[in-house]
């Protein structure tokens, strides 16, 4: 499965965490994963840079929001890797392969979430939700 | 029904599985994964039906080509009940689509629309998606 997987009608409540487990691509610059209910509603914008070593968390509403960046960049091209999202009605968490968490406010007051996509270098293998 | 999950850009090729782990309602009726190119070429549209359509525990199958329906399949095999957890196989070549039921059962549906590749994976009806795997 290649990268740009877009899930819609996905109907998550606050207290869901979805588990995406994938491939890193070789020569891969980054990946996204995207939460929210469309393209142009983003509760939550994941990007990970490799060449700025750099993850950038974003909202979009139209627009982007204001960029938090976290320096904590535990992924690499050509690996496999697994990122936990969990959705809150006040915040996103997002645990790391290794374990640490990055947490980024629900500044768009989500109390649903029914879009997810997933681009760049990360070929999605697995999927759960709980 | 309610309106479920759909995934697409999928890009699933001749050979790899795809493993769809899921709740049935415990009051369903019917549920539907549907796998193809899009809403109206389906190479695939499995419908288990515990009771709708005049059918009891019987897996409907059939696939849309241009928004047209084919003709449908009847599976006997029934290994869905109500209020549990399932999981249901796929995988395709130019010729079959090969689906694997709960229990093991295995059971071939022709790849009428000679699909290269399943990029449209979308649910329906009484099921909820909890797992979606390609292998």
């Amino acid at each position: 499965m290649s990268g740009e997987l877009e899930m819609t009608n996905l109907h998550l409540k606050p207290g869901t965490t979805l588990k995406i487990k994938g491939r890193i691509a070789d020569g891969a610059d980054g990946f996204v994963i995207n939460l929210g209910q469309g393209t142009d509603k983003l509760g939550l914008h994941f990007n990970p840079r490799f060449k700025e070593s750099t993850i950038v968390c974003n909202s979009r509403d139209g627009s982007w929001g204001k960029e938090h960046r976290d320096s904590h960049l535990c992924f690499s091209p050509g690996s496999e890797t697994k990122v936990t999202l969990a959705f809150h009605s006040d915040e996103f968490k997002v645990e790391l392969p290794d374990g640490y968490e990055l947490t980024f406010p629900n500044r768009l007051g989500y109390s649903h979430l029914s879009y997810l996509s997933v681009k760049g270098g990360l070929q999605v293998s697995s999927l759960k939700l709980k | 029904m309610a309106c479920g999950l759909v995934a697409s850009n999928l890009n699933l090729k001749p050979g790899e599985c795809l493993r769809v782990r899921g709740e049935v309602a415990p009051d369903a009726k019917s549920f539907v994964l549907n796998l193809g190119k899009d809403s109206n070429n389906l190479c695939l549209h499995f419908n288990p039906r515990f009771n709708a359509f005049g059918d009891a525990n019987t897996i409907v199958c059939n696939s849309k080509d241009g928004g047209a329906w084919g003709a449908e399949h009847r599976e006997p095999a029934f290994p869905f009940q109500p209020g549990s957890v399932v999981e249901v196989f796929f995988s395709f070549d130019q010729t079959d689509l090969t689906i694997k039921l709960p229990d093991g059962h295995e059971f071939k549906f022709p790849n009428r629309l000679n699909l290269e590749a399943i990029n449209y994976v979308a649910a329906d009806g009484d099921f909820k998606i909890k797992c979606l795997a390609f292998e």
